[in-house]
C-alpha cells in the first residue's frame, strides 16, 4: 500500500442517503469530515426514491404525544421509547432546517406546509413534495453538503471497518479501480441505509444491499430486531424485470382503494376501521392473502385504483406515479394499478443510544442501518424524519468526540488483501450467488414464516456464504464484497426470525400459537452479534 | 422470455485499446427495459461491462445512456431488439459510465439567509416546475452552446432561475447567470427534448432569467436595438427593399377550386429580408388549391423579444396580431417562419389554429412536381422540429422533388438572439453545421426557417433554399417539359 492510499479525518461518514448527508453537514462543523459513498452522492440510497412524505407535528391540533403513541402502536410496542421520543420531538425542527435550506415542500392555500394522511396515524401529519418528497429533501441536502467543508469520495466501496482493539478507527475501502485504501477517523458513522435487496422482490435501489449491517456485525457491533422486515403492501408487478418498484402509500393517502379480482374492496375483511390506511404490516398480509387464495390479478397482484379521484389531483399529487405507470403502458387516471407486497425496509439494525452510539466505541449509526426507532413495523413517513433527526444527532455526537491517535492494524489490512486475492482467483459468479440468495430469502423468510422454512433458508444462506466468489477484474472486487454483505445480512435476518417465537408487527410466525397481543408480549428485542444471540424479555432482562 | 440483441459501446481508457461496439444477445422478460438487458449481459455474458444505475425507477438520474443515438434513462426505456447503446456524449470513464461530477459540481447551491423568510404558496408553485431535475445530465450532453462557448449548461441555468425565484436565497443570481453564459443559449430546445422530466429550461428558466436581467438593464446592446426597432416600426428588421406585404394583394386566389383558406402570417424575415422566398411560397400554395388571406396590419410576432427576455412590448404585439386575424374570421393561420410558428403555437393563446406551411401542404396534398436532378440535404430548424414537433412533413415534400440525404439535426447557431448578440458563437455553430453539410456531398441545402437559411448560407458553399423555392423549381421544370408558359404574376385581386 502507498501513502497516497490512506486518508485521515475527524469524522468519516459512510453512506450518502438522507441520514449520511445530514450527518456529514452536521459533523463538518466539528472538524475534517469525509463522506464516502459507493454511488454518486445524492443519487444512491433510498432517500431520493422515497415518495410519500415526512412525518412532523406542525399543527396545534396535533401533538408529539399523539405522534409518539401512533409510532409505538404502529411498531407493536417493540420500539425503543427514548428513540421514538427523540424522533417525534425533533422531526419538526429538522424539517425547519430543510425549509431554511430551500426545500420545496407543497404548501396549503394559507401558505403553510401541507400535510396528508398516512397509514396508522390519527392526524394527517405527513409533509410532502408531490410524490417526490425524498428527492426534494436529497436535492436540498446536497446543496448544503456542497456548501459545507466535506470531502466526498464517490463511487468508492467500504468493505470493512478498521479496528484497533474494540475501537473503530475508520474503514477499508475499494476505489473505483479496485485498489484498497484506508480511511482513518476519530469517529465513524454508518449511514449505509437498508438491505432489502437481499430479497428477490424489493423496492430498494441498487445500494440497498445491507452493507452496514454486515460490516457492523463483522466488526463486532450488536444488532437488534433484524427479523423485522417491512413488506410494503404496494409494489409494482409489471414489467417483470422491474417488479417490486415502489407504489407510494401516498396513492392510498390520496384516496386510492384496493380491490381483488372479484372487484371486492377486501380491506373490509381485514381492518374495517382503517381500511386502506391501516398499518403496512396489516395491508401487506391482506394483499398476500387475497393473492394466495386465488383472488389476484392477471400479473399476480391486486388492483389499486385512483380512477375515481379528480384527474388534477392525480397529476399534482402523484406525478411520479403517473409518469412511471404511463411509461409502462398504464394511465392511472383511467386504469387501476396492479400491486403486490415488496420487501421495503428493515426496522432492525445496529443497536444505538439516543446519541447514535453503537455498542462499539467510536462507531455511530443513523438511519435505516440502525434499529429500535420503528419497532416491529414502521409508519409511512417516519423513515424520512428518522434520517434527519438521527443524521443530525450522529453528526453532532461523532463530531464532539476527541481527536485520537489511530493505529491501522497491519494484520487486518493483510487479511483483506488476501480476501481480495481469493476473489480474483475465485470460481463462482457473484451474480448467480446473489440471485440464489434473493430467491431463498423470498421463499423462506417472507411475510408468513415458519420454523422449517426459516431453517431451510438458513442452510441455503450458509452454503452460499461459502461460495468461492470470482472477480473477473479488480473492478469486480466491490461486487464480490457486496454479495458477501448480502449473504451476511440475509443470515442476520433469518437467524433473528428463528429467535422470535411470536407474531408481532411485520414478523408473522404462522407456526406459533400465542396467547398475548403485542402490548403484552413477554418478549422485547432480539439481539445478535458475533458474541451472542437471543431475545430479551419484556422487562429488558435477557 | 424473448431474445434481444444489443450493440453496446465498450471502452476502457486504461487499456489503450480503441472503443468498439460489441453485439450481445440475451433473454429477458416481456416489457424489459434497457437496464434489464444490460443486467443480463453483465450477469450472464460479461461481468466486465460497466454501466451506472441506482434506483431503477427513473428518480435518481444515474443510468442515462444514448439509445439509438438519443439520450434516455436505461431503467425506463423499453428494450427493443437491435438497439445500439452508447454512453452519453460526455467524457467516458469506462464503457457506458461517463464522468458526471465536474458538471454536477457546477450546479449552484442555495445560500440561506440568516433568518428564515418563509416562501408563499405562490413562490412554491413557481419554483416547483424547475425542481424535478434528477441531474442525469442528458441535457448537458446535447447542448450545442456548451460545445463552442463557456455556457455553463441547461440544468445549471435551471438551478439559477430556481434560486432567483426563492425568497430564502441570499445571493444575487442575475449577474452570476450572465457570467455563466445566460446569453449563449440559442433556445434550440435540445435540452427539453431529451429531459426525462420534461423540464422547460429554455422557456421557464433561460428566457425568464433574461427577462429578470432585462429589468436590471443587462440586456445585450444589440438586442436592445432590435427591441427599439420593434417598438418604433412593429418590425424586427429595417426596411431596405420592397417588402413581401407591399408586393401582394390582400387575398391570393388559387388556381382551380380552393381546397382550403388560410391566413398568412409572414414574419419579419420573410417579409423584409427574404421576400422572394415568401413569393415562391405563394406560387406553390396557388398551384395547390390553397386560398391565402394576407392581412397587412400584421406585425412582428414578438419572438426576438421573448427569446431575449424583453417582454414589456410583447403583449401589445400579441393583441395586434390576434385581432388582425380574428377580425377577418380566419380559423387557420399559416406560418412559414419556424420561429414565428413556434411563438404563435407556444407563446400565444390564439383563437385560431396555427399551422406551418409544410403541415398545410401535406394535409391537403400537392401536385407532384418534376424531379430535379440534384441531391439535397435538409436542415431541421430547431423551432420547427423541437418547437413544433414537425420533422416528417418537410421531408415528405422534399422527397417528391429531389433525392434527400440526411445529416444530424443540430442547431445552426442563429437562434435565441445569438446571431446578433454573440456572433462568434453563431459563427462557430454555423461552421459545425457547414462541416456536416459538406459530409453529405449534397448539391443543395434545404431548410424552412429564414434565420437558419440566412445564417447557414454564410457557412456553406452550397446554395441554401427554402422548401417552397425548391418545389417551385420542380413545378417550373414540369411546365418547361410540358411546354407551358410560366405565369408571372403573383399579385392577388
Amino acid at each position: 500500500m502507498h501513502a497516497a492510499d490512506a486518508q485521515d479525518c475527524h469524522v468519516l461518514v459512510i453512506g450518502s442517503g438522507g441520514a449520511g448527508v445530514r450527518a456529514a453537514i452536521e459533523a463538518a462543523a466539528y472538524g475534517e469530515t469525509i463522506l464516502v459513498t459507493k454511488t454518486i452522492a445524492g443519487k444512491g440510497g433510498c432517500t431520493p426514491m422515497a415518495e410519500g412524505g415526512y412525518n412532523a407535528v406542525l399543527r396545534e391540533a396535533d401533538s408529539c404525544g399523539i405522534h409518539f403513541e401512533d409510532t409505538m402502536k404502529g411498531g407493536a410496542w417493540l420500539n425503543d421509547p427514548a428513540l421514538v421520543q427523540a424522533l417525534v420531538t425533533e422531526a419538526p425542527k429538522r424539517i425547519d432546517d430543510l425549509i431554511h435550506w430551500g426545500a420545496v415542500f407543497d404548501f396549503t392555500d394559507t401558505d403553510e406546509v401541507a400535510q396528508r394522511p398516512f397509514g396508522g396515524q390519527r392526524f394527517p401529519r405527513t409533509c410532502y413534495a408531490g410524490d417526490r418528497t425524498g428527492h426534494e429533501m436529497m436535492t436540498t441536502l446536497m446543496e448544503q453538503l456542497d456548501s459545507a467543508e466535506v470531502t466526498k469520495l464517490q463511487e468508492v466501496t467500504v468493505i470493512d471497518l478498521l479496528k484497533d482493539g474494540d475501537h473503530v478507527n475508520g474503514a477499508l475501502v475499494l476505489d473505483e479501480r479496485g485498489h484498497l485504501v484506508t480511511l482513518t477517523a476519530d469517529s465513524t458513522i454508518l449511514a449505509t441505509g437498508g438491505g432489502t435487496r437481499v430479497y428477490d422482490i424489493s423496492t430498494n435501489s441498487s445500494s440497498g444491499t445491507g452493507d452496514g449491517y454486515a460490516i457492523g456485525f463483522r466488526a463486532g457491533a450488536e444488532l437488534i430486531d433484524m427479523e423485522m422486515v417491512q413488506f410494503h403492501p404496494t409494489g409494482a408487478v409489471y414489467p417483470y424485470d422491474a417488479r417490486g418498484r415502489l407504489v407510494t402509500e401516498a396513492v392510498r393517502g390520496e384516496g386510492g382503494i384496493l380491490k381483488n379480482n372479484l372487484g371486492e374492496r377486501f380491506m373490509t375483511q381485514y381492518d374495517p376501521e382503517r381500511m386502506e390506511l391501516s398499518t403496512r404490516d396489516v395491508v401487506a398480509r391482506a394483499i398476500a392473502t387475497e393473492i394466495a387464495q386465488g383472488r389476484g390479478t392477471p400479473h399476480g397482484g391486486v388492483w389499486l385504483d385512483v380512477t375515481h379521484l379528480p384527474r388534477a389531483q392525480i397529476e399534482s399529487r402523484l406525478p411520479v406515479m403517473l409518469e412511471q405507470f404511463l411509461k409502462f403502458g398504464v394511465d392511472i387516471r383511467e386504469q387501476p394499478m396492479e400491486v403486490a407486497p415488496t420487501a421495503h425496509h428493515i426496522m432492525g439494525g445496529l443497536r444505538i443510544t439516543t446519541e447514535c452510539r453503537t455498542t462499539l466505541p467510536s462507531l455511530f449509526a443513523c438511519g435505516e442501518v440502525s434499529g429500535g426507532v420503528h419497532g416491529a413495523n414502521r409508519l409511512g413517513g417516519n423513515a424520512l424524519a428518522e434520517t434527519q433527526v438521527f443524521g443530525k444527532r450522529a453528526g453532532e455526537f461523532a463530531g464532539n468526540a476527541k481527536k485520537r491517535t489511530k493505529k491501522v492494524d497491519a494484520a487486518q489490512v493483510n487479511d483483506h488483501q488476501q480476501l481480495l486475492r481469493r476473489y480474483l482467483a475465485g470460481s463462482e459468479s457473484p451474480a448467480q450467488v446473489r440471485k440464489s440468495l434473493q430467491l431463498a430469502m423470498w421463499q423462506g423468510v417472507n411475510i408468513f414464516r415458519k420454523d422449517s422454512e426459516l431453517r431451510h433458508a438458513r442452510t441455503i444462506i450458509e452454503q452460499l456464504s461459502q461460495a468461492s466468489l470470482r472477480a473477473q477484474t479488480a473492478q469486480n472486487l466491490a461486487e464480490c464484497c457486496i454479495v458477501r454483505n448480502m449473504c451476511d445480512t440475509a443470515s442476520l435476518i433469518c437467524r433473528s426470525a428463528l429467535l422470535r417465537l411470536e407474531s408481532r408487527g411485520a414478523h408473522m410466525r404462522v407456526d406459533v400459537q400465542q396467547k398475548w397481543d403485542a402490548q403484552h408480549s413477554p418478549f422485547s428485542h432480539t439481539y445478535i452479534s458475533r458474541k451472542r444471540e437471543g431475545i430479551e424479555s419484556a422487562g429488558g432482562s435477557i | 422470455m424473448r431474445a434481444i440483441t444489443f450493440n453496446v459501446f465498450r471502452f476502457d481508457p486504461a487499456s489503450g485499446a480503441p472503443s468498439r461496439l460489441v453485439p450481445y444477445t440475451v433473454n429477458v422478460n416481456e416489457g424489459a427495459r434497457v437496464l434489464h438487458v444490460l443486467h443480463a449481459i453483465h450477469d450472464e455474458l460479461d461481468p466486465t461491462l460497466s454501466y451506472r444505475y441506482c434506483c431503477g425507477s427513473g428518480q435518481c438520474g444515474s443510468c442515462a445512456v444514448r439509445v439509438n443515438g438519443e439520450p434516455a434513462l436505461a431503467c425506463m426505456e423499453e428494450a427493443q431488439d437491435g438497439m445500439t447503446i452508447l454512453p452519453l456524449n460526455l467524457p467516458v470513464k469506462k464503457d457506458l459510465v461517463v464522468d458526471l461530477l465536474p458538471k454536477l459540481e457546477q450546479i449552484a447551491s442555495l445560500q440561506p439567509k440568516e433568518a428564515l423568510v418563509m416562501p408563499t404558496k405562490a413562490d412554491i408553485d413557481a419554483i416547483k416546475p424547475l425542481r424535478d431535475c434528477i441531474e442525469c445530465l442528458s441535457c448537458v450532453s446535447v447542448c450545442p452552446a456548451m460545445d463552442v462557448t463557456k455556457f455553463i449548461g441547461p440544468t445549471a441555468m435551471r438551478q439559477e432561475q430556481r434560486l432567483a425565484l426563492d425568497p430564502r436565497n441570499a445571493s444575487d443570481r442575475i449577474p452570476v447567470a450572465i457570467e455563466e453564459g445566460l446569453f449563449f443559449c440559442t433556445t434550440c430546445q435540445a435540452c427539453l427534448k431529451v429531459c426525462p422530466k420534461k423540464i422547460e429550461t429554455p422557456g421557464k428558466a433561460i428566457e425568464k432569467l433574461r427577462s429578470l436581467a432585462n429589468q436590471r438593464g443587462f440586456t445585450l446592446p444589440r438586442h436592445q436595438e432590435v427591441a427599439t426597432l420593434v417598438r418604433e416600426t412593429g418590425r424586427s428588421v429595417p426596411r431596405s427593399e420592397p417588402t413581401f406585404l407591399e408586393q401582394v394583394g390582400d387575398v391570393v386566389e388559387p388556381i382551380g377550386t380552393p381546397k382550403a383558406t388560410v391566413g398568412f402570417f409572414v414574419g419579419c424575415m420573410y417579409n423584409m429580408r427574404l421576400p422572394k422566398t415568401a413569393l415562391d411560397a405563394i406560387e406553390v400554395l396557388k398551384r395547390n388549391g390553397i386560398r391565402v388571406i394576407i392581412p397587412k396590419e400584421q406585425v412582428c410576432c414578438g419572438s426576438p423579444l421573448i427569446r431575449t427576455g424583453q417582454l414589456s412590448f410583447v403583449d401589445t404585439l400579441k393583441k395586434r396580431n390576434i385581432d388582425t386575424f380574428r377580425f377577418r374570421k380566419i380559423d387557420t393561420v399559416m406560418t412559414m417562419c419556424a420561429g414565428c410558428g413556434s411563438t404563435l403555437k407556444n407563446d400565444y393563446k390564439t383563437p385560431f389554429a396555427v399551422m406551418d406551411i409544410s403541415e398545410v401542404l401535406t394535409k391537403y396534398g400537392i401536385e407532384p412536381p418534376a424531379r430535379l436532378p440534384v441531391t439535397a440535404t435538409y436542415h431541421d430548424p430547431c423551432h420547427l422540429m423541437r418547437g413544433q414537433g414537425i420533422k416528417d412533413q418537410p421531408r415528405e415534400l422534399i422527397r417528391q422533388v429531389v433525392d434527400l440525404v440526411e445529416m444530424p439535426s443540430i442547431c445552426c447557431g442563429s437562434g435565441g438572439g445569438v446571431r446578433s448578440g454573440n456572433p462568434d458563437e453563431a459563427a462557430a455553430l454555423g461552421a459545425r453545421r457547414g462541416a456536416e453539410i459538406k459530409k453529405t456531398n449534397a448539391d443543395v441545402v434545404i431548410s424552412s426557417c429564414p434565420f437558419c437559411e440566412f445564417h447557414i448560407a454564410g457557412h456553406t458553399e452550397k446554395p441554401v433554399k427554402n422548401i417552397t423555392t425548391v418545389l417551385l423549381e420542380g413545378y417550373k421544370e414540369k411546365d418547361r417539359k410540358a411546354g407551358v408558359e410560366p405565369e408571372r404574376s403573383v399579385k392577388g385581386k
